[in-house]
C-alpha cells in the first residue's frame, strides 16, 4: 500500500526536479557529492585532496619549458628589468609515441605554471595526451612576449594572438608526432577557447577535434563587475582602525597559536575553515575580489607601458633594474577593471577595430555597448549552436555569472552543457566526478 | 479508469508541497537553476567603497631605504637562479634517486634542529624545546644520524625557530629590508639572526658536521644545493611586474606570524 503511493510522489518528484533543474543540459548525477557548497570557500580552497583523481607525478612527465621570440622589438623599446618575459615561454609535456595534443588556455592574469594548469596537464597526460600550457593573454608574461598592442579584453584579438602563439608551438615541435588537436581553457581561457576555435574554422591551422570551456564567463562585462564588486563587501566596521588585510593576519595568529604551530599549506586552509576563526562570507569574497585587483593592477601597468599611454607610467620615465616601481604599482592598483576599460581598453579598440565617425559622447556608450558584444560568448551564437566539437562545464553557483548566463548556455549548448549544482568559480575542477567528465569529453 | 480518492488527494498534497518548496526556492535560484551566490553577500553603501584601497596602500609601507640596491640584488638573485642555480638543481635530481634526497634533505634538517633547539630555550618555549630534543634523540638513534625522520612519523612535528625570532620574541624591530646576495629576502635583524645560527652550528659542532665541512667544502656545497632543492619558490612565479614588492611583504609578514606564535 505504502509503495503504491509513494511511487507516483516520487516520479512526480523527480519529474519537477528534472524539468525545473534543467530542461536540457547534461544529467550530472543526482549524487554529486561535492562537499563545499558554499561558493566562496570552493572557489578559494578547491576540492579536499582525498576526494581529487589520482594524477601522474612529475617525474614522471617528460616536460620543459621552451621558449619562442614572438615580439623581438620590445627586447630594445622596453625597460631592462623586463628581461625575464621579453621571449615568450610556454610548457610542453611529450608522450613518448604519437599522441593527441591539447593546448590548456589559462585564466585571467595567470601563468601557464599556476595550480590549475599544472592540475589539468596531469590529468590529459596521464590519459595519453601530449599537452601544451599556454599563459593568459591578460598575464603578463604574454601581454609582454607574445601580445600584438598587448592591450587584453577585446576577446577576438586575444583569440588572434592565442593562434599566432599556437601556430608558432606546432612549428617548434614539428617533430611531435600529433594524431589530434584538440583545445581547452578555464575562467577567461574558456571564452577565449570559443573564439580561437572560430578563429580556426577560417584558418584551418588545427582543425580542433574538441574543444572544452571550463567555466567560461558567458558575457564578459558581467564577469569582470562581479569580481570588480567583491572588494566592496562588509569586512570591517566602521570604527575599526585595522585594515582587512591586518584582521586576515591576526585571524590567522590566533589560529596558529591554538594549534602551536605555523604551517602554511593547502589542508591548513580547510582546517581553519572548521576552526573558530573562521573566514566568513564577506571575508573570502573580498579576498576573491583583492586577487583580481592585483591582475587588474599588473595589467594596467602593463598595457600602459608597452604602449606609451602615460596613464600609470609618464612616457619620459627612466627605468631600470633598482627603479622603485612603488609609485606606479599604487597608481596601478588605485584604477579597476572598469576603470582600464574606459582609460585603455576603449580608447585603443576604437582607434583600431572601430572606425565609425560619431559625436564623442555618443561614441562611448556605442562603443562600451558593441565591445562587450564582440567579446562575450554572444558574439558566437551561431557558431556555439551547430558546431557540435564544442562542450562546456559550469558551475550554478559559478560567482563570475550573471542572471540569464545559464539559460544562454543552456540555450545554445543544449546537451553539451554539463551543469554541476557546486563548485563556485573552479572549486570542483579537481573533484573526481569533474576530473572523469572531462576525460570522457575528449574521449567520446 | 478513476483513481482512487486516496491517491487523488496524495497529487494534491504533493501538488502543494512541490509549489511551496519551489515558492522558497524562488528567492534564491533562478528559473535556469542560477543560484546567484553574490546575493548572500553584505555590501557596503557607496560611499564606503574604499576598504581595499586603504588596506593595500597601508599595505606598501615597508621600510625599505635601500630599495635601489635591493631591487639589483632581487634581479641579480632571479639571473642566477636561472642560470646556475636552478640548473644545478635539475641536474641533481637526474643523477640521484629520490630517497637519497630525501635522506640528504632530513639529514641537513636533522643538524637545523640545534638552533630551533637553542632558540626555543632562549624563547623559554618549553614545550617546543622538548619536543625538538625528543626529535634530535630518536632521529639521531633510530634515524641513524638523521638520514631519516621516524619522530615525525611517530606524531613529533618538527619546529622551526631562529634567532631573528628570538630577537622579534623580545621585542626588537625588524629594521629595514634586506635583499641578500643568494639567499633572498631578509632584514637587518634577521640577517644578523643568520650569523648568529651560523655562529651557534659551527660552535656546537654536532656530528662534526660543521668542523669536517671546513676540510671538505663539498659538504658546504652540498648542504646549499639541498637548500635550494626543498625551497619551493621560483622568482617570476608570481608573473607580475611587481613581485618585488609582493615577495617583501609575503615575507615580512609571515615572519612576524612566525615570530607571534
Amino acid at each position: 500500500m505504502l509503495k503504491r503511493l509513494l511511487t507516483p510522489l516520487y516520479i512526480a518528484l523527480s519529474l519537477l526536479c528534472a524539468l525545473s533543474l534543467n530542461a536540457q543540459a547534461k544529467q550530472v548525477a543526482t549524487d554529486y557529492q561535492f562537499p563545499l557548497t558554499n561558493a566562496f570557500e570552493a572557489s578559494i580552497a578547491g576540492t579536499p585532496s582525498a576526494l581529487r583523481p589520482i594524477l601522474p607525478d612529475d617525474a614522471d612527465i617528460r616536460q620543459r619549458d621552451y621558449s619562442l621570440r614572438l615580439r623581438p622589438e620590445r627586447e630594445f623599446t622596453l625597460p631592462s628589468n623586463f628581461w625575464p618575459v621579453k621571449t615568450f615561454h610556454y610548457r610542453l609535456a611529450k608522450q613518448s609515441g604519437p599522441a593527441p595534443l591539447i593546448f590548456i588556455i589559462a585564466g585571467t592574469g595567470a601563468h601557464y605554471s599556476s595550480n590549475t594548469t599544472e592540475y589539468l596537464k596531469k590529468l590529459f597526460y596521464g590519459a595519453g595526451f601530449h599537452v601544451a600550457q599556454i599563459s593568459s593573454p591578460t598575464a603578463y608574461d604574454f601581454m609582454v612576449g607574445a601580445s600584438r598592442y598587448a592591450t587584453p579584453g577585446y576577446s577576438p584579438q586575444d583569440a588572434r594572438d592565442l593562434y599566432t602563439v599556437m601556430q608558432a608551438i606546432k612549428k617548434q615541435q614539428r617533430t611531435l608526432q600529433v594524431t589530434d588537436w584538440h583545445l581547452t581553457g578555464y575562467s577567461l581561457g574558456g571564452l577565449q577557447a570559443a573564439f580561437v576555435s572560430h578563429l580556426d574554422e577560417q584558418e584551418q591551422s588545427f582543425n580542433f577535434k574538441r574543444v572544452l570551456l571550463l567555466n567560461p564567463p558567458v558575457n564578459l562585462y558581467t564577469s569582470v563587475n562581479n569580481l570588480s564588486r567583491l572588494v566592496h563587501t562588509h569586512v570591517v566596521g566602521t570604527s575599526e582602525t585595522r585594515t582587512f588585510y591586518q584582521l586576515m593576519l591576526d585571524k590567522l595568529t590566533r589560529y596558529f597559536n591554538s594549534k602551536g604551530r605555523f604551517d602554511f599549506s593547502e589542508a591548513m586552509l580547510f582546517d581553519l575553515q572548521n576552526s573558530s576563526q573562521k573566514l566568513n562570507q564577506n571575508e573570502l569574497a573580498m579576498l576573491i575580489g583583492s586577487a583580481f585587483r592585483f591582475f587588474s593592477a599588473d595589467i594596467n601597468f602593463t598595457s600602459d607601458l608597452i604602449n606609451r599611454r602615460g596613464i600609470i607610467t609618464p612616457p619620459q620615465q627612466k627605468i631600470n633594474d633598482g627603479t622603485n616601481l612603488t609609485p606606479f604599482f599604487k597608481r596601478a592598483l588605485l584604477c579597476d577593471f572598469e576603470c582600464y576599460l574606459q582609460e585603455q581598453l576603449l580608447p585603443f579598440w576604437h582607434s583600431h577595430f572601430n572606425n565609425q565617425q560619431a559625436t564623442q559622447v555618443a561614441v562611448d556608450k556605442a562603443d562600451l555597448e558593441q565591445l562587450i558584444q564582440a567579446s562575450s560568448l554572444y558574439a558566437l551564437t551561431d557558431y556555439l549552436s551547430s558546431s557540435k566539437k564544442i562542450g562546456v562545464m559550469h558551475n550554478a553557483d559559478d560567482i563570475i555569472l550573471g542572471q540569464g548566463d545559464l539559460g544562454f548556455l543552456k540555450q545554445h549548448f543544449a546537451e553539451r552543457l554539463t551543469l554541476y549544482p557546486y563548485g563556485g568559480h573552479l572549486g570542483n575542477l579537481d573533484y573526481l566526478d569533474n576530473a572523469a567528465d572531462i576525460l570522457e569529453f575528449f574521449h567520446e | 479508469m478513476s483513481k482512487p480518492p486516496l491517491l487523488r488527494r496524495y497529487w494534491a498534497a504533493s501538488a502543494l508541497l512541490l509549489a511551496l518548496s519551489q515558492q522558497s526556492w524562488a528567492q534564491t535560484i533562478d528559473a535556469d537553476g542560477f543560484k546567484n551566490p553574490l546575493q548572500q553577500l553584505e555590501f557596503n553603501s557607496a560611499q564606503t567603497q574604499h576598504e581595499f584601497e586603504r588596506a593595500t596602500l597601508e599595505a606598501l609601507n615597508i621600510s625599505d631605504p635601500l630599495e635601489q640596491w635591493n631591487r639589483r640584488v632581487y634581479h641579480f638573485n632571479y639571473r642566477f637562479d636561472q642560470w646556475v642555480f636552478l640548473p644545478i638543481v635539475k641536474g641533481y635530481t637526474k643523477v640521484t634517486p629520490h630517497f637519497l634526497r630525501t635522506g640528504v634533505s632530513s639529514f641537513f634538517s636533522h643538524l637545523g634542529e640545534i638552533p630551533t633547539l637553542a632558540n626555543s630555550v632562549l624563547q623559554l618555549k618549553g614545550h617546543r624545546a622538548m619536543e625538538t630534543t625528543a626529535r634530535i634523540l630518536f632521529n639521531t638513534i633510530f634515524g641513524i644520524g638523521g638520514i631519516w625522520d621516524p619522530a615525525s612519523k611517530m606524531g613529533l612535528a618538527k619546529n622551526n625557530e631562529d634567532f631573528g625570532q628570538t630577537l622579534g620574541y623580545y621585542g626588537v624591530p625588524s629594521g629595514p629590508y634586506l635583499m641578500l646576495p643568494l639567499l633572498g629576502p631578509s632584514n637587518v635583524r634577521d640577517t644578523s639572526g643568520i650569523v648568529a645560527d651560523y655562529t651557534l652550528d659551527f660552535t656546537v659542532n654536532w656530528l662534526n658536521v660543521a668542523k669536517e665541512s671546513e676540510r671538505h667544502p663539498e659538504i658546504f656545497v652540498l648542504k646549499i644545493v639541498d637548500q635550494r632543492y626543498i625551497t619551493k619558490l621560483r622568482y617570476g612565479e608570481m608573473n607580475s611586474p611587481f613581485e618585488y614588492e609582493k615577495i617583501r611583504y609575503a615575507y615580512t609578514k609571515s615572519r612576524e606570524l612566525k615570530i607571534a606564535e
